[in-house]
């Protein structure tokens, strides 16, 4: 997996809802295109947008890794099983639209995967916490994202604990899956349990922090942002609603 | 939302991301990721089970680095008001009652993940699910057909062993615990 790789790229110094903004329009576009070179040229802006990052290598190849199960069963779901009418591949009969299909299908993923990888690893979740902090973005919301990341290697490690006390009283993990899942109870129940009864003693911690207060926080650190890049953010946004308009003027068509 | 159901939500969102870990272990053929989402939608309510589910699914795309499951976000939403409602009418505090309502709550998830699956990905998903679909298609099954029998013989049997699950969580509360929930209260 892919995180936070610190750099000087304009999308480094860029404000991270730009990234963002980049991002969820790869998302978004990538499901209102439909034709093989539409999708294919989104591919290439993904990999341009990695490209401008400085991440390109790093994004490219964990993308590699992510889509290519996908690929993987597109091939056969829909490049063998698919529809006449059929040509040969060297061994293979395949789908002539099974492949255009896969083909659409694949790209999207592989666009979507590997435009959010770019800003995964060029927006530094810092700088994205201050951003939202300065934009008043109340302080739960900023909480739950960032907080959540801080519980869940707590909430793992706890897991595995059980798991390990419980395989020393005697719990067998093997066997059918009704004996499998006989086991689930004793695993979740104390790490749940065990969680639920912390929610008031975190409550108090966070109160005596003053994370009640609904005053507007100031930001330490605000990343800077400008007319230009706001402008570049409802640019995308008015493409992603050319690109959805395009597609449903072509369905009625 | 209160202090109180903020961290209510925290935890429920690390519950739907840590019990996988359990059931990868255990070698299980389901996902019980929305566990959590039933849990917190029980104990406090509709909005903070949307909530759970919503940054549940950006942060498993976040750390899995698969980003393009995001649509799927709807099926939590429709999962956490399902709960929520199953919680007012008392149907977890009975493994009785919870199983039939995890098997509704199943139907009801299929009835949105299938058109999903099928139109945005082609029925390419999850692993599991895609191989289910891909033998239906080998056996001559329609690619929808294939994709709707594979999401919801996973999706019923999935919900149905979260709310028992819940449900279970839900009756094993000490006393104590269980109080400071108005929403358990009979």
């Amino acid at each position: 997996m892919i995180g936070y790789l610190p750099g000087h790229s304009p999308l480094h110094r860029a404000h991270p809802y730009t990234t963002l903004a980049m991002a969820g329009a790869l998302l978004l576009g990538a499901f209102a295109l439909t034709q093989p070179l539409e999708v294919w040229l989104l591919v290439l802006a993904a990999a341009t947008f990695a490209a401008v990052g400085g991440v390109l290598r790093a994004s490219a190849r964990t993308a590699l890794v992510l889509s290519l199960p996908i690929w993987a069963l597109l091939f056969v779901l829909h490049g063998m099983l698919g529809a006449e009418p059929r040509m040969m591949a060297g061994p293979f009969a395949l789908s002539v639209p099974g492949i255009a299909r896969a083909l659409v299908l694949g790209g999207r993923v592989t666009a979507i995967v590997l435009g959010f990888l770019t800003a995964l690893a060029t927006v530094s979740p810092h700088r994205l916490v201050e951003a939202m902090t300065a934009g008043g973005v109340p302080f739960g919301r900023t909480f739950l994202l960032a907080s959540t990341l801080t519980v869940l290697p707590r909430m793992r490690e706890r897991a595995a604990q059980i798991l390990e006390a419980q395989q020393c009283r005697g719990l067998r993990l093997g066997g059918s899956p009704f004996a499998r899942l006989r086991a689930l109870g004793p695993l979740a129940l104390p790490l749940v349990l065990g969680a639920l009864a912390e929610v008031d003693e975190q409550v108090l911690a966070l109160d005596a922090r003053g994370a009640a207060s609904t005053a507007r926080r100031t930001a330490l650190d605000p990343p800077p942002d400008s007319r230009a890049q706001r402008a570049l953010r409802g640019a995308l946004l008015i493409l992603v609603a050319v690109a959805y308009a395009w597609k449903f003027w072509r369905m009625r068509g | 939302m209160t202090l109180r159901d903020l961290v209510l939500v925290r935890l429920g969102v690390a519950v739907n991301l840590v019990i996988g870990q359990i059931v990868a272990a255990l070698l299980l053929p389901v996902y019980l990721d929305s566990v959590g989402t039933i849990l917190v939608a029980a104990l406090i309510g509709p909005r903070a089970a949307i909530t759970v589910g919503l940054v549940s699914q950006v942060l498993n795309a976040v750390i899995s680095g698969n980003f393009s499951w995001l649509p799927f976000a709807v099926v939590q939403i429709i999962v956490a008001l399902y709960a929520a409602a199953a919680a007012r009418l008392g149907l977890f505090r009975r493994l009785s009652t919870a199983i039939p309502a995890g098997i509704g709550m199943g139907f009801l998830a299929a009835a949105c993940s299938a058109p999903i699956s099928y139109f945005l990905f082609g029925g390419v998903t999850a692993g599991g699910v895609t191989v289910v679909t891909t033998l239906l298609r080998a056996v001559g099954a329609p690619l929808g057909i294939a994709v709707a029998s594979a999401s919801f013989a996973t999706d019923l049997l999935d919900k149905a062993i979260a709310c028992a699950l819940v449900s279970v969580l839900l009756r094993s509360l000490p006393r104590t615990l269980a109080a400071r929930f108005p929403a358990l209260a009979p």
